[in-house]
């Protein structure tokens, strides 16, 4: 009975989540299953938390998941009808079903750790109990939870895309279950990987790229076994998948004309801020990022607007906060001119942290060492818009996630450091990978007749892939 | 022409087979260990707060225990959890205690020590619903309350409490 509730939960989600990437890609660009899959996924997951959301600030009860429902059929009702086009089949080599098993078998694993191991300290106790007192409730947090200083522990700040997320399938299974929530995460590690593969694809023009780096997702500790990992019940992990989609969407949008990949930006990107409160500094790299392809390739000011559904999120959660009366975060001191200056003896400390942390075998094995040589062997591409975006989307972040422990009210601030910092550089793992896919590949791109040759979809052909009935109309 | 096998390809390709077998070599063990290290635990609705409590005191399928005893309470009145400073087991128990008390409001007291007297002396009774000791002492002159495992203990709160 829960497999068929959980079932109806996730099949809502994705039926819900194709209709929005139908409506967003409008038939201009063919996408692979896994794409189709992943993208459904990131924008179902998303649209079911903000509907459960918003919809409870007007009802709650039996009628709210109703009304949910309701409108995840219709959405998935205009997917069916508009269907997204795939791109012409081709035998896979046996390399490439070697590499194909070897996922399955990642992935197989990943499902069965995160049933082995229970929530996390925050999987539960930040995110998980959200989606308890909710469902306890009729669907909304009650309006105590914000203010009640006994469970402070529990930052009541902190956005509601994960929790509403485990919210939703406890509609369906009728009763809260910490066991059953714990699915929706290996669910976010198949979503990466599956990106990967097809963001391997479009960056580098070849399918066995991305089949072939995806799998070493599952060799980083912090990914697969770590504190804050993929299969712990925390936001993090799922972050990094929303961010990865963003900025490989911004990557493949950078090309000329490719609009339909600027408008699926710029839905990930607003769900950024709704997954951590983290996201507002992704969010914002990322916007940034967006702004320099918008001006750099000279598109319609129009294109701005796709910033607004981001920060229609930021602000509608900060007002929400205000109305709820909600306490104030005590984990950091007031961001300000004064409190940088006099905290600025931090910095050198912080940078030997941050250092330490990246040859942390242990947690990274040598991720982070591969990285920087992807990084380097790029370096001498910095001309090329598109490499200068995911070189900036990679390193930028971890700059301001430095900063942002300067103004850490911690009694040792780099204790607060120990504590997050590994969770916090996950968040742009996966696009470090993305790093080292365009850098594998670099020297075969060299090579244009190459290129061609194995060329199947990729970013620069996407955008002339219009079905002959969109090119006739 | 720039010949398929150059000595520039043949190091581009060395290079990152050989960071790839190095990251391999890293971290199979950890994921290993990692991946081998716990059993299938038995499934459940409060399979987490379940699989701590065993942890931190030793007590089975405590959690449904504590909801039936916080439900049987008045809803509008606190429940008060004591915890130790510096003992990061008695931190975890009232941070899942409070999680469980739901939907009671709840004042988490961070003590040294191991004796309450003094934050209890200043509680009104009348505004709590039951008082919680996480690895702490009960005080003698409160009646002796549920017991779950070693280490927790709730104690509800009769209409007025004497010293």
């Amino acid at each position: 009975m829960s497999a068929l509730a959980l079932l109806g939960a996730f099949g809502t989600l994705l039926f819900a989540g194709y209709g929005l990437l139908t409506l967003l890609i409008r038939q201009q660009t063919r996408f692979s299953l896994t794409e189709q899959i992943a993208f459904s996924w990131l924008l179902g997951a998303g649209a079911v938390s903000l509907l459960l959301w918003i919809f409870g600030l007007f009802v709650h009860g039996v009628l709210l998941p109703r009304l949910v429902a309701i409108v995840c059929l219709a959405l998935g009702f205009v997917g069916w009808r508009r269907m997204v086009p795939r791109p012409l089949r081709r035998r896979a080599t046996s390399f490439e079903i070697l590499l194909g098993i070897i996922i399955v078998i990642e992935i197989a694993v990943v499902f069965y750790l995160s049933f082995v191991h229970t929530l996390g300290w925050d999987g539960l106790l930040n995110w998980e109990i959200k989606a308890r007192y909710a469902f306890a409730n009729g669907g909304i947090l009650p309006g105590t939870y914000f203010s009640d200083s006994g469970r402070a522990f529990s930052h009541p700040e902190y956005p509601l895309a994960i929790p509403f997320t485990e919210l939703w399938l406890y509609f369906w299974l009728g009763e809260a279950d910490q066991f059953c929530a714990k699915t929706i995460f290996p669910i976010f590690y198949v979503v990466g990987i599956f990106l990967l593969i097809a963001l391997g694809k479009r960056l580098a023009g070849r399918e066995w790229i991305g089949l072939l780096v995806a799998p070493f997702l599952f060799f980083v500790p912090q990914i697969t076994v770590e504190v804050g990992s993929a299969i712990a019940g925390y936001a993090d992990f799922p972050l990094s998948v929303f961010y990865l989609a963003t900025i490989g969407c911004l990557f493949c949008a950078a090309e000329q004309g490719n609009a339909a990949f600027f408008r699926l930006y710029a839905a990930c990107l607003a769900l950024l801020p709704w997954v951590k409160r983290d996201g507002v500094i992704l969010w914002t790299v990322a916007a940034a990022c967006g702004v320099f392809v918008i001006l750099r390739t000279k598109r319609s000011p129009l294109f701005f607007l796709g910033l607004l559904p981001g920060l229609l999120v930021i602000c509608g959660w900060h007002f929400y906060l205000r109305t709820m009366h909600a306490l104030r975060p005590a984990d950091f001191l007031p961001v300000n001119l004064e409190t940088l200056g006099s905290h600025l003896y931090r910095i050198p400390p912080l940078l030997s942290a941050f250092l330490a942390e990246f040859y942390n075998l242990p947690t990274w094995s040598l991720f982070w060492f591969v990285v920087a040589i992807g990084v380097a062997h790029l370096s001498r591409r910095m001309g090329n818009p598109r490499v200068l975006v995911l070189l900036a989307a990679l390193i930028v972040p971890i700059f301001l996630y430095l900063l942002i422990y300067v103004f850490s009210s911690w009694p040792s601030y780099l204790d607060h450091v120990g504590l997050s910092i590994s969770r916090l550089l996950m968040h742009v793992a996966p696009v470090g990978f993305l790093v080292t896919i365009l850098a594998v590949s670099s020297r075969s791109e060299k090579n244009p007749a190459r290129v061609r040759e194995g060329r199947g979809v990729t970013c620069v052909t996407a955008g002339s892939e219009r079905t002959p009935v969109v090119e006739l109309a | 022409m720039t010949s398929r096998f150059s000595y520039g390809r043949i190091a581009h390709v060395v290079l990152w087979c050989g960071l790839a077998a190095a990251s391999l070599w890293v971290s199979i063990p950890k994921i290993y260990s990692g991946a081998t290290q716990y059993p299938l635990r038995p499934t459940g609705p409060l399979h987490t707060c379940d699989s701590y409590l065993k942890f931190a005191t030793g007590a089975s399928g405590a959690s449904k225990d504590l909801i039936s005893i916080f439900h049987s309470m008045t809803a509008s009145k606190r429940i008060v959890i004591f915890t130790r400073k510096d003992d990061p087991f008695s931190s975890g128990l009232g941070m899942t205690t409070a999680y469980l008390a739901s939907p009671h409001l709840v004042r988490l007291f961070e003590i040294n020590g191991t004796h309450p007297d003094n934050e209890l002396s200043k509680m009104n009774p009348n505004e709590v619903a039951a008082v919680v000791f996480c690895r702490i002492n009960r005080p003698t002159w409160l009646p002796a309350g549920k017991v779950f495992g070693s280490g927790l203990e709730v104690v509800s709160m009769p209409e007025k409490v004497r010293r």
